[in-house]
C-alpha cells in the first residue's frame, strides 16, 4: 500500500472513486503544499472533489463561488460600514477624542471576514474551494494570485494577515475563458473528463447502494453512448445518477427502448437534445445511437 | 545519460513542440518525481502532466513525447533498473540535482519527431506578410493569436472598466437615511447599464485570402472565448452563421473544419461579396442594432460581380461602426477584381493588414 493507494481508498471511503491518475495529483498537492486547477466538462466532479478532499483530511471546506462582478469585498473582507457607523454615534456624546474612536471602528469585532480570509485566518487548516474562477475578471485573478503565492491578505488599517496554516486550495474552472499563465504555473493541473464505462458503473453502484450491477452497466454505457453525440449539453456524471435512480424509483430491472423514451428527461435536459434522441431512437428501435 | 539530462532533453523536446515548459515547473516536475514510485505507469505520467501541462489542449503533443520518451523506460524488464534508481535517490537531499548521478539505462530518445528547428534570421512572426508563406511560418502566426486575442481583450476590458464607476445616488440615500435617525445606514449607488461588447464579424474563408482567413478565424476562435457577445460568419459566396463552431476542432484546420460544417459555398464556388452582403442584409440583419460593431475580414476581390453595396450602407445605417480588414497592402486595393473603393464609403474605417503586427494595431483602434 502506498500513499495513492491509500488515498484512493480514503477517498472512496468519502463517496468519490478515482483512478491512479487523480490519485497522484491529489497526494502530490498535499506533499507539495500546491494548489490543485481543476479543468474539465460541466458536472464531471469538479466541485465534488474538492468536498470529498475536505471529508478525507477533515478539514473544514472553505467555498468561495465566483461569477461575473466579484470583487475584493465579497472575496475577501468589507469593513461593517453600519455597525462602525453606530458605534460612532453611540460614542458621539462620550467626549472621545477621534482617534480613539477610529482605533476602535477598525478593530477585528467590525471586520466582515469573507471566504478567502476566513481560510487562511482559521485556527486549523482548511480546504479552500474557488469554483469556477474562470467567471471572475483578470485583476481579481491577479489578487488571488497574490494570495496564493503568498498566503497573505494586507488590510491597510490593520496590517499584513499572514495565514497560520496553509489552506489546501482547489480551483475549478470550466475553460470558458483562458486563465493567466502565471496563475496555471503555480497550480498543479488536474484535468477530469467522463469517466470510463467501468468507472462510472461503480460510480452509480457507489452512489446508489441497492441498484442491480446489471441496470448499473446498461445506463453508464447508453450514458456513454449518448456523450458521444454532439449533444447541447452532454449528460453529466450527476444526471447519470440521477437516471439509474429513476430507474430504480419505477421498479425497472432492465433499460430497454420504451423506458429510456419515458425518462429521457432525466438525462438530457435540453428540448432540441430531447428531440434529437427521440428521433434517432425511433429510427433505430435500439439504444446503440448510431450517428 | 543521466537521468537529469535524460529529463532535460524531454523538456527540451516538449518545448520544441511549443509546450510551455518554464524553469519552476521543471523544478515542481523534479520535486514531484521524488515523492512518488516511478515503477507506476499512471503516477509516472500523472506527475509528469500535472507539472508540466496547463491545458488540456496540449495533453495530444504531451503524450506523443512522453511516450517516445519513456515507453521503452516503463516496459517491466527495466523496472529493476527503476528500483535501483529509486533506492539510492530516497538518501538524497530533495533538489533537481538529486537525481543527477544516476544512469537511466538506455539510449537516446527513440527517433526524434520534431527535427525542424527554427532556423536562425527568421522574421519576427508578427511581421510576415499574410501573402507569402508557408504553411509552416503560418502555424507560427496562428500560435501568436491567442496571445494577440488576450491582450486585446485585457484593453477592451480596462475600457468598459473605467466607464464603470458607480455614483452615489444621493437622493435614495437620503430618503432611506430618514428611516434610521438621519444615519445613512444604506448606502445606494447609481446602477450604470453596462453594454457588453457586441461584436458580429464576417470573414471571407476563400482561397484568395487563404492564410488570412485561417489567423482571422483563429482569432475569431480566441475571442470567443474571451467574449460572450460574439457572432461570427463565414462565407465564400454563401454566408453560413459559425458562431460556436470553433470552439471545437483543432486550432490548426479552423478553415478546412468551417468548411467542412458550415454552408459557405454557393452556386459558383467563388467569392462573391454581393452576394454574401445581400444575403447577410436578408437572413441576419435582425441581428444587427445600434450597440453592434461590424468586421469585415476579406480582400474585396469579387470576381467581377455585383457588388451589392447598397446592403452594406443598410448595415453600416443600423450598426454603431463597420470596420473592414483588408489583408493587402493598400498599394494593390482596386487592382483587378478588388472592389474595396466601392465598400469604402461605408465603413467607419478600412484597415490594410497584411501582417499580424499590422492587425493587432488595426484592432486595437476600433
Amino acid at each position: 500500500m502506498d500513499n495513492m493507494q491509500i488515498m484512493k481508498g480514503k477517498m472512496l471511503q468519502a463517496g468519490y472513486i478515482c483512478d491512479d491518475k487523480v490519485a497522484t495529483v491529489l497526494y502530490l498537492a498535499g506533499a507539495m503544499q500546491k494548489p490543485i486547477l481543476v479543468e474539465g466538462p460541466a458536472g464531471v466532479g469538479k466541485t465534488a472533489i474538492a468536498q470529498a478532499f475536505s471529508l478525507v483530511t477533515e478539514l473544514p471546506l472553505i467555498r468561495l463561488q465566483c461569477y461575473e462582478g466579484l470583487d475584493e469585498a465579497k472575496a475577501l473582507y468589507e469593513w461593517n460600514y453600519k455597525r462602525q457607523l453606530l458605534h460612532i454615534q453611540a460614542v458621539s456624546n462620550k467626549n472621545l477624542s477621534v482617534q480613539q474612536i477610529e482605533e476602535d471602528i477598525f478593530l477585528d469585532n467590525f471586520l466582515l471576514t469573507r471566504p478567502l480570509l476566513k481560510s487562511i485566518t482559521s485556527d486549523s487548516p482548511t480546504v479552500l474551494l474557488i469554483d469556477e474562477i474562470d467567471k471572475v475578471d483578470f485583476e481579481f485573478e491577479a489578487m488571488l494570485l497574490e494570495l496564493l503565492s503568498e498566503f497573505q491578505i494586507t488590510i491597510p488599517e490593520i496590517g499584513t494577515v499572514r495565514a497560520r496554516h496553509q489552506p489546501f486550495v482547489f480551483l475549478t474552472s470550466n475553460a470558458t475563458r483562458e486563465l493567466s499563465e502565471a496563475l496555471k504555473r503555480r497550480c498543479l493541473y488536474l484535468y477530469l473528463d467522463f469517466p470510463p464505462k467501468e468507472m462510472e458503473q461503480q460510480i452509480l453502484m457507489l452512489k446508489i447502494p441497492n441498484l442491480p450491477p446489471s441496470l448499473a452497466e446498461k445506463v453508464a454505457q447508453v450514458v456513454r453512448q449518448l456523450r458521444r453525440l454532439e449533444l447541447k449539453k452532454p449528460p453529466s456524471i450527476a444526471e447519470s445518477i440521477d437516471w439509474a435512480a429513476a430507474l430504480l424509483w419505477l421498479g425497472k430491472e432492465d433499460l430497454d427502448v420504451e423506458t429510456t423514451l419515458q425518462t429521457l428527461t432525466t438525462v438530457v435536459k435540453y428540448r432540441e437534445d430531447q428531440e434529437k434522441l427521440e428521433r434517432i431512437i425511433y429510427r433505430d428501435r435500439d439504444l446503440n445511437f448510431r450517428t | 545519460m543521466s537521468v537529469l539530462q535524460y529529463l532535460q532533453a524531454f523538456f527540451a523536446d516538449l518545448r520544441e513542440q511549443d509546450i510551455p515548459v518554464t524553469t519552476s515547473q521543471v523544478r515542481d516536475c523534479c520535486q514531484g518525481l521524488l515523492l512518488i514510485d516511478w515503477s507506476n505507469r499512471d503516477y509516472f505520467y500523472s506527475t509528469f502532466f500535472s507539472t508540466l501541462v496547463k491545458d488540456y489542449s496540449y495533453q495530444k503533443a504531451f503524450d506523443e513525447v512522453f511516450n517516445r520518451f519513456f515507453k521503452e523506460y516503463l516496459r517491466p524488464e527495466n523496472r529493476q533498473h527503476f528500483r535501483f534508481v529509486q533506492a539510492n535517490k530516497n538518501s538524497r537531499p530533495q533538489e533537481e540535482t538529486a537525481v543527477s548521478d544516476y544512469d537511466i539505462g538506455m539510449g537516446n530518445p527513440m527517433g526524434k519527431g520534431g527535427t525542424a528547428q527554427a532556423p536562425g534570421g527568421k522574421k519576427n512572426p508578427l511581421q510576415q506578410d499574410f501573402g507569402r508563406i508557408s504553411a509552416e511560418e503560418l502555424a507560427g502566426i496562428e500560435a501568436m493569436v491567442p496571445l494577440l486575442a488576450r491582450r486585446l481583450a485585457a484593453k477592451f476590458v480596462k475600457k468598459r472598466k473605467r466607464n464603470d464607476q458607480n455614483r452615489l445616488d444621493f437622493r435614495r440615500t437620503i430618503r432611506s437615511s430618514l428611516s434610521t435617525g438621519g444615519i445613512p445606514l444604506n448606502l445606494f449607488t447609481t446602477r450604470k447599464y453596462r453594454e457588453k461588447p457586441v461584436i458580429l464579424i464576417l470573414c471571407d474563408v476563400s482561397g484568395s485570402v487563404m492564410n488570412f482567413s485561417c489567423i482571422a478565424l483563429a482569432l475569431i476562435a480566441s475571442l470567443e472565448r474571451f467574449f460572450q457577445h460574439i457572432e461570427s460568419y463565414a462565407f465564400i459566396d454563401e454566408v453560413s452563421d459559425i458562431t460556436g463552431l470553433l470552439l471545437s476542432g483543432n486550432p490548426f484546420n479552423f478553415r478546412a473544419h468551417v468548411l467542412r460544417n458550415a454552408q459557405v459555398v454557393g452556386v459558383t464556388g467563388y467569392t462573391n461579396y454581393g452576394h454574401t452582403l445581400e444575403e447577410f442584409h436578408k437572413r441576419f440583419r435582425h441581428r444587427i442594432n445600434r450597440k453592434t460593431s461590424v468586421l469585415i475580414f476579406g480582400d474585396a476581390r469579387n470576381n467581377w460581380q455585383e457588388h451589392g453595396k447598397w446592403a452594406l450602407k443598410d448595415i453600416k445605417s443600423q450598426a454603431k461602426k463597420v470596420y473592414w480588414f483588408n489583408p493587402e497592402p493598400m498599394s494593390r486595393w482596386n487592382t483587378g477584381d478588388s472592389i474595396i473603393n466601392d465598400y469604402v464609403p461605408y465603413c467607419d474605417r478600412v484597415f490594410a493588414c497584411p501582417n499580424l503586427a499590422e492587425l493587432e494595431k488595426s484592432l486595437a483602434k476600433i
